[in-house]
């Protein structure tokens, strides 16, 4: 009888790993196939997944143990379609594969990560990783997709086939996984036994080139062969960043069958991606069985609807405005909730301790400070709930589609959309995303406009001012969303204006080609979007007991000191003697034309940190300004500041301006260094600080005094 | 009337509904490649699913969607509806 080969070893050996280090995995496949999943299931750690392709874009590692308890090193990489990297995000899996990175150990064992119900395209990649002879592990995941599409796939017969372990699991659901950690706690794994010919009129050219890799580079002799019929047949490949320059011989070998095979004029990347998907026809001929007729499927019938012309639009608005209209109408109560106990917590300081320094750092410089942002808990997790809601069904691929058509009239394709539509929640990790982009230049123009797109960190800022604007509950919650949705909207529009911009000026190119798999539908995982907003909310409170409360103190003691001479001078006096008050006064006549005063213009140089610390600074400031007794909630402290002639400050004008001002302007030092890491130059930082900045001044000035002149 | 045999159209052209054979990629060196890689390369069968700017087509069970540039430079050759 013949055994599995996760069970016999079968096929060549190689040497098992060194016993005294941890043998190292690394976790491969095609984007959205489940690696992330697998391997949050393997460690145990809480990566971020999501039902969209570019989702990992940097490695992971953690760590498992084996049924004997010995630990196994996982590196997750994203994901790629192929070794011939195209995107940043694809060259990590290709260097850490090829042993390229100097960060990363080379991986002993590979786990091909394939998803089931698309077998033959996910088996390319598998292709060229056996090429490297490394030990390969397969998990055939999502088997539930493929029954759900009425294929049968036998994994006996692909190990036969193969001769490497083939696990067919269900990550997502925890199934499989023990035969997956018992193949992993294997000492010796077999190498393929498959066998895949190189076209004859290549095979010459790459045993020449493997000579020379061989020789000249000294690469191992197997990766050798894979990175010659990647030079050979991409000539692209080692343009991406990270590759070490190749050896004089390697390159003039490289150049004369590229002249030759250019005279021939035969397409010779063609012939080998059909070779290598006819031995994978070959292989997967008794794999898989495919239903006789199949009619369209359920994310078909969806998709019918959500990425049609008009309906796609329609429902697409219909999402946004009841993400902005529930951030109003579901928070409201927890919102006043912990408004409430915030200013009863205040009251009891004010109440309960003598008055002094103490008692007003207390009550002024933390609790206004810190409780103010801490009130916007709940909308910032409304928020996060609906951006995991269009993660995890799979509706964020399908919003790049249908905003394609805008995309490519600014010169950009859907595909940027993605890191556009995840910087509402935060522009980093949507900065982050942009590394799934292949064109250099899209990358970078996506980049420098990701930050224009509303991020929750505004969301306290544009709350306060929607409150002082309309207070009271009398206000329907449609009309402050709407005003909510119309600052979104501007910074949307704001990003593809300049993106337009860009596009023809300093980053001129012909508009991309978009190639991108929609995945199919997925219910929601609730469980994991309750993680991650958990996550979040403490992310916010971390920052909040740290950044913010560390701002807060600081700048109460800076509107503190130094005390007025005179012991009966009011509290804006005292403010305005104080080391802030002058500092605000030596900004005040760049941003009176906007209509702010030096008390704002304390909270626009704080809030450079982080936009929300805006809200914490008007908390201490306008806290320190109240009487001794004095709880009201900000946003009536801020509709009672007036300028010194008696005129208020807070008109509706100056909210919306504010608002505005906030909108454009580049106020997150995280974004600066996260744009300065992924762009390795401060030149685009500061380029960005400048324009987004600058663009905020001139809005602000003329939206200011239109206003004005229209009487508001 | 229904487009006769072996008449090269660009995918964005297909009709909804129909399917075609892919029979010549037009686009850059780079494009192709990714194509073909993808497993949307010559032969490959494809069943336009919507769109007429952006297509939304169904190859070997997979959704792919393509923009309007890219979509122009697949050729394909519609296949009647016996040949499916």
């Amino acid at each position: 009888m013949k055994l599995p080969a996760h069970i016999a070893l079968t096929g060549r050996k190689r040497p098992s790993v060194a016993p005294d280090r941890p043998p190292v995995y690394a976790i491969v496949g095609n984007p959205n196939c489940g690696k992330t999943t697998l391997f949050n299931a393997l460690t145990g750690l809480r990566q971020k997944v999501g039902n969209y392709p570019g989702v990992t874009v940097e490695k992971k590692i953690g760590v498992t143990y084996s049924q004997h308890g010995r630990p196994i090193e996982i590196i997750d990489l994203p994901g790629a379609y192929s070794l011939a990297a195209r995107s940043p995000d694809e060259a990590v899996l290709r260097d850490v594969l090829l042993g390229r990175r100097a960060d990363t150990p080379q991986p002993d064992r590979i786990i091909c990560v394939v998803d089931a119900a698309n077998l033959e395209r996910n088996l390319y990649l598998v292709h060229q990783i056996l090429d490297l002879g490394r030990p390969v592990l397969i998990a055939l995941n999502m088997m539930d997709m493929a029954v759900a599409a009425g294929m049968k796939v036998d994994a006996t017969e692909l190990e036969a086939a193969l001769g490497v372990p083939v696990i067919a699991c269900e990550a997502a659901h925890g199934k499989g996984l023990v035969q997956l950690k018992l193949a992993l706690s294997r000492v010796e794994l077999p190498l393929a036994r498959h066998r895949w010919d190189v076209p004859a009129p290549i095979a010459s050219a790459v045993a020449e080139l493997q000579a020379s890799l061989v020789g000249s580079d000294g690469r191992p002799p197997l990766i050798a062969r894979a990175e010659a019929l990647l030079l050979l047949t991409d000539f692209d490949t080692v343009r991406v960043a990270g590759s070490r320059p190749l050896s004089a011989r390697t390159h003039e070998t490289l150049n004369q069958w590229r002249q030759r095979w250019a005279g021939e004029g035969t397409d010779w990347s063609a012939v080998l991606i059909r070779s290598r998907y006819d031995a994978i026809g070959t292989l997967c001929r008794d794999v898989i069985r495919r239903p006789r007729e199949s009619g369209p499927s359920r994310s078909d019938r969806i998709d019918a609807v959500l990425c049609h012309s008009v309906w796609g639009w329609a429902v697409f608005a219909l999402i946004m405005g009841a993400l902005f209209f529930s951030i109003f109408s579901l928070a409201e109560t927890p919102m006043n909730f912990i408004d409430e106990h915030v200013a009863a917590l205040g009251g009891w300081v004010k109440a309960h301790l003598a008055p002094g320094d103490l008692r007003d750092l207390l009550s002024d410089g933390i609790i206004s400070g810190v409780g103010g942002v801490v009130v916007f808990l709940p909308q910032i997790l409304i928020l996060f709930f609906f951006v995991g809601l269009l993660e995890s069904t799979g509706y964020m691929a399908r919003a790049a589609f249908i905003m394609d058509r805008p995309m490519s009239r600014v010169g950009l394709n859907g595909r940027s959309f993605i890191p556009l539509l995840g910087s509402y929640a935060c522009a980093i990790p949507g900065i982050m995303a942009t590394r799934t982009i292949e064109n250099a230049k899209d990358r970078l123009v996506t980049i420098l406009v990701a930050p224009l797109m509303s991020c929750s960190a505004r969301l306290p800022v544009y709350l306060l001012m929607i409150a002082t604007l309309l207070p009271g509950t009398a206000v329907a919650a449609g009309k402050k969303a709407f005003i909510m949705l119309l600052m979104y909207a501007l910074g949307t529009a704001g990003a593809f204006g300049f993106a337009w911009l860009f596009k023809r000026t300093l980053f001129r190119s012909a508009p991309p080609h978009m190639i991108m798999e929609l995945p199919p539908y997925q219910p929601p995982r609730f469980t994991e979007i309750l993680r991650h907003m958990a996550e979040r909310a403490w992310l916010f409170l971390k920052n909040a007991g740290t950044i913010i409360l560390a701002i807060s103190i600081v700048l109460w003691f800076l509107t503190s000191y130094p005390k007025h001479p005179s012991p009966d001078a009011t509290a804006t006096e005292q403010i305005a003697h104080s080391f802030a008050g002058r500092a605000g006064h030596l900004l005040e006549p760049v941003i009176k034309p906007l209509g702010f005063d030096w008390r704002i213009g304390i909270g626009l140089i704080t809030s450079f940190a982080a936009r929300e610390v805006f809200v914490s600074s008007m908390g201490v400031i306008f806290g320190v300004e109240g009487t001794d007794h004095d709880t009201t909630p900000l946003r009536d402290a801020l509709r009672a500041a007036h300028w010194p002639d008696g005129a208020p400050l807070f008109t509706p004008l100056v909210c919306l301006v504010l608002m505005v001002y906030y909108v454009f302007a580049m106020q997150c030092m995280s974004t600066v260094a996260v744009v300065k890491r992924e762009t390795n130059s401060w030149r685009w930082p500061l380029f960005q600080i400048a324009y987004m900045t600058g663009t905020a001044w001139l809005v602000c000035f003329v939206f200011y005094h239109a206003g004005r002149a229209l009487g508001y | 009337m229904p487009t006769p045999p072996f008449s090269l159209s660009p995918l964005c052209q297909l009709p909804v509904g129909t399917t075609g054979r892919v029979c010549e990629l037009t686009g850059d060196e780079s494009f192709c490649q990714r194509v073909r890689e993808m497993g949307f390369g010559e032969a490959a069968l494809v069943t336009k699913i919507s769109g007429t700017t952006t297509s939304l087509c169904l190859v070997n069970g997979t959704r792919i969607a393509l923009n309007h540039r890219a979509a122009m430079s697949i050729l394909v050759e519609q296949l009647p509806a016996s040949a499916r």
